[in-house]
């Protein structure tokens, strides 16, 4: 059974008197473990998705299954209880912190509201949390607009990884990094994966990477799925005009200086 | 720099600290200085100012110490300022932050509520609650508040829609924290400032309430009041003018101190973030 | 081979709560008149910093050593005249309130003396040159009816209009997507060879300046760590930095970190 179910997916947004169709009845579904990237221009609706799988924003149409129970359902004390499984992790960690937070107030939001350890017990396990993801326990008590911004995405994984979940959403995770820390955090995230079998839905526009990291890739062109498959199939043929655009465009280190014209 | 020494670089600053500074000590040391009831006889009536030195501003008309009423008097104007700006300001931040983060129905009755309060002048209202309720010290704060909440509340719920869509609220739902720690942990915190921005305002404005309804009489009647003496001393304004005059003084660089200290704080924490 | 601008020695102090922080260290440089030149680095490199001091927008709490030498003839350059200057957001630089035809005439009246007529018949060929889609209409637009990558054009567009020798582009597509992002560099390409502009882009993506530049200036900490052709900094990198920056690089051809794991090998 899959981890995630997502079927006939529509959101539709009013923008000054016009109807926008963000989501136009998309359908994927996300194996434990594994990682399912969703890749596009800006405006595809990635984002979208993003919200609507982890119900901050309500679909017009279409149904979510996760875990095997009918999430769009949930309500209330249920659905809170129910994000334990499933996390997410924003592009800009600085905007997805609290700007008068501290790393042990962030660690321990996620272990108290659903009491995970006790009073007595929490700073324990959010020193366990840093170390887990690669920080020095004493980083705690610091402010977290004092720490570098690869120390703030670790943070924010150590947050997402707090209530053991089965999902998280990297929504565009890697893409606001300096290039050397990057790789850190993607090796991070790999080796959280193969350690605890989090299944990853891996949101970028950054085809490089998608093809580095996902097994499967869904190509998003305003709001429909253009393409989707192997990643690494897609990417070296893309067959979808959207495809062909994104990965014409990615950037590639030349050797030779072309000539302007 | 630090904002402390920022805030003592700009004079303006420092002068309404002063003058704060100076109505706080005022208020403390009255029942040491003056630890008799200030309402009690002290000498003749209608002494003028500097004729006697054990009664420095002179006497009223039934010979009452105008230095120990002006002492008590800063007790009920600071406490009445302060008490009613603090609840001012949590009423309307916790009203501006309730509408503006559920949004919806909620929002929509909690701002007909404000129109509603705002609509009538905030001094009439004032008016209208102590002759009803009568005059005390809590029903005078009370009724202040009735007409200043408003403005607070406006300014929270403007924030609170702005911050309710960062992503740190939803950062904050998708870890499955309850609407209303949200709201009043991660949303009304940082939708603080410009409302406290507003508290000299609110403070100034809420003396000077007090002032005007003890003028009229609906003050505390067991309290000294500024507004009570300047309405005290009116009957004789040509033969002792000075009877309104010294509290009318107190009352300007009361509010003038708390409004530069004020604005001195807004300023200097503006520059900070600014920098920053 | 004649210099542009040469940079001697150049070091920026910004001041910062009491504290003196170095953006810019002893940094020596030449702009070439004519060439492409990429400066590249991730954040705190100073790379901005250095784009500023160049168009003489620097903040006044800040303090400069060393001097920019500008060798050609006549007077120091200016800014909007001499110097256009592309920011990284758009939607930030332009102003909201002023007609998109508005800003760019401004721009062309104000540095070549042009009437209003003249200005906005100057602004209509820029959006044509910029290749915005129905440049008659966009004349009367306000940016925020424009995408991200429409407002970028206009901006270029307004950055060009007095028509500078040098163009600097900080960070101009880093808030694009990638296809607007190729588009952008494309349009900047040719923009500066038909007008023979000095371009000075900035970037934090190496790939992408080896696409466009000719030279590389590689910064980091604030200093200048190598500076070299393209070829030479991508196929032999003197500095173990830009090693690193280049293996950090993520290509279409890079090999799956999943198999690294072992996960889904």
């Amino acid at each position: 059974m899959s981890l995630l179910t997502v079927s006939n997916l529509t959101k539709r947004y009013r923008r000054g008197g016009k109807v926008v169709t963000a989501v136009d009845d998309v359908s994927f579904h996300i194996e434990p473990g594994e990682t399912l990237a969703l890749a596009g221009p800006s405006g595809s609706g990635k984002s979208t998705i993003a919200g609507l799988v982890l119900r901050l924003i309500e679909p017009d149409a279409g149904r979510i299954e996760f875990e095997g129970d009918d999430f769009l359902a949930l309500r209330g004390a249920k659905l809170r209880a129910r994000r334990a499984r499933l996390q997410m992790v924003f592009q800009d960690p600085l905007a997805a912190f609290n700007p008068r937070a501290t790393v042990a107030r962030v660690l321990d939001d996620p272990l108290r509201i659903h009491g995970i350890a006790s009073r007595a017990e929490r700073p324990r396990r959010i020193a366990a949390l840093l170390e887990r993801v690669g920080l020095a326990a004493d980083l705690a008590p610091r402010a977290i607009h004092e720490i570098s911004g690869g120390q703030r995405q670790r943070v924010a994984i150590a947050r997402a990884i707090a209530t053991g979940p089965s999902l998280i959403v990297l929504d565009e995770a890697v893409s606001a990094l300096d290039v050397s820390v990057r790789g850190q955090i993607l090796d991070l995230l790999l080796d959280l994966q193969s350690q605890e079998r989090i299944a990853y839905l891996f949101i970028s526009h950054d085809l490089g990477v998608v093809r580095a990291l996902a097994r499967r890739v869904i190509l998003l062109d305003a709001g429909r799925i253009a393409e989707s498959g192997d990643a690494r199939a897609v990417i070296d043929a893309p067959q979808s005009a959207i495809g062909r655009a994104l990965v014409a465009a990615a950037p590639r280190l030349k050797r030779t200086t072309q000539d302007a014209s | 720099m630090n904002p402390l020494r920022r805030f003592l670089r700009t004079p303006e600053a420092v002068a309404g600290a002063i003058l704060l500074a100076a109505l706080i000590a005022m208020a403390l040391i009255a029942p040491l200085l003056f630890p008799g009831d200030p309402q009690a006889i002290a000498g003749p009536a209608l002494l003028p100012p500097f004729q006697d030195w054990s009664l420095p501003l002179g006497t009223d008309r039934l010979g009452r110490d105008v230095q120990a009423e002006l002492f008590h008097g800063a007790r009920t104007s600071l406490a009445v300022g302060l008490a009613a700006a603090a609840a001012a300001l949590a009423i309307g931040s916790v009203v501006g932050t309730l509408a503006g983060f559920a949004g919806g129905l909620v929002d929509e009755m909690l701002m007909r509520v404000t129109d509603a309060f705002q609509t009538v002048p905030s001094f009439l209202l004032a008016l209208a609650f102590v002759s009803v309720v009568g005059p005390s010290l809590g029903i005078v704060v009370a009724a202040i508040v009735l007409g200043t909440w408003t403005g607070p509340a406006r300014i929270a719920r403007a924030e609170v829609l702005s911050i309710r869509e960062r992503d740190y609220v939803a950062s904050a739902r998708a870890i499955g924290m309850h609407p209303l720690e949200i709201a009043f942990r991660e949303v009304l915190p940082n939708a603080l400032p410009p409302v406290l921005a507003m508290s000299s305002v609110i403070v100034a404005a809420a003396v000077l309430t007090e002032a005007a309804l003890s003028f009229l009489g609906l003050g505390d009647p067991n309290r000294v009041t500024w507004g009570g003496m300047i309405a005290e001393g009116r009957a004789v304004l040509r033969t002792a003018p000075f009877l309104s005059i010294v509290p009318g003084i107190a009352l300007v660089l009361t509010v003038l101190g708390v409004y530069l200290a004020g604005e001195g704080i807004v300023e200097t924490t503006a520059v900070r973030r600014g920098l920053s | 081979m004649s210099a542009l601008a040469s940079i001697h020695d150049l070091t920026v102090t910004y001041r910062r709560d009491g504290n003196a922080v170095a953006a810019l260290r002893n940094i020596s440089l030449d702009i070439v008149a004519g060439e492409r030149l990429a400066v590249i680095g991730e954040s705190g490199s100073g790379k901005s910093t250095l784009a500023l001091a160049i168009a003489g927008l620097l903040p006044a709490s800040s303090a400069v050593d060393g001097r920019i030498e500008w060798p050609g003839p006549g007077q120091p350059p200016l800014l909007g005249r001499d110097i256009g200057f592309v920011f990284q957001d758009p939607s930030v630089s332009l102003d909201p309130v002023m007609t998109v035809g508005k800003q760019i005439a401004e721009v062309a009246r104000t540095h070549l003396g042009l009437t209003w007529s003249q200005a906005y018949a100057k602004a209509k060929t820029l959006l044509e040159r910029v290749r915005l889609p129905d440049p008659d209409s966009a004349l009367h637009a306000f940016p925020h009816q424009l995408s991200g990558g429409q407002k970028q054009r206009v901006a270029i567009a307004a950055a060009i209009a007095a028509g500078p020798k040098l163009l600097i582009a900080d960070e101009a597509t880093s808030a694009l997507d990638t296809i607007v992002q190729a588009e952008i560099v494309a349009l900047i390409r040719r923009l500066v060879a038909e007008d023979g502009m000095t371009l000075l882009f900035i970037s934090h993506d190496i790939a992408l300046a080896t696409e466009l530049a000719e030279r590389i200036a590689v910064f980091r900490h604030g200093q200048l760590v190598e500076l070299g052709t393209t070829a030479r900094i991508v196929g032999a990198p003197a500095q173990a930095y830009t090693r690193t920056l280049l293996d950090a690089h993520i290509g279409l051809d890079a090999a799956p970190l999943l198999n690294r794991s072992g996960l889904h090998a």
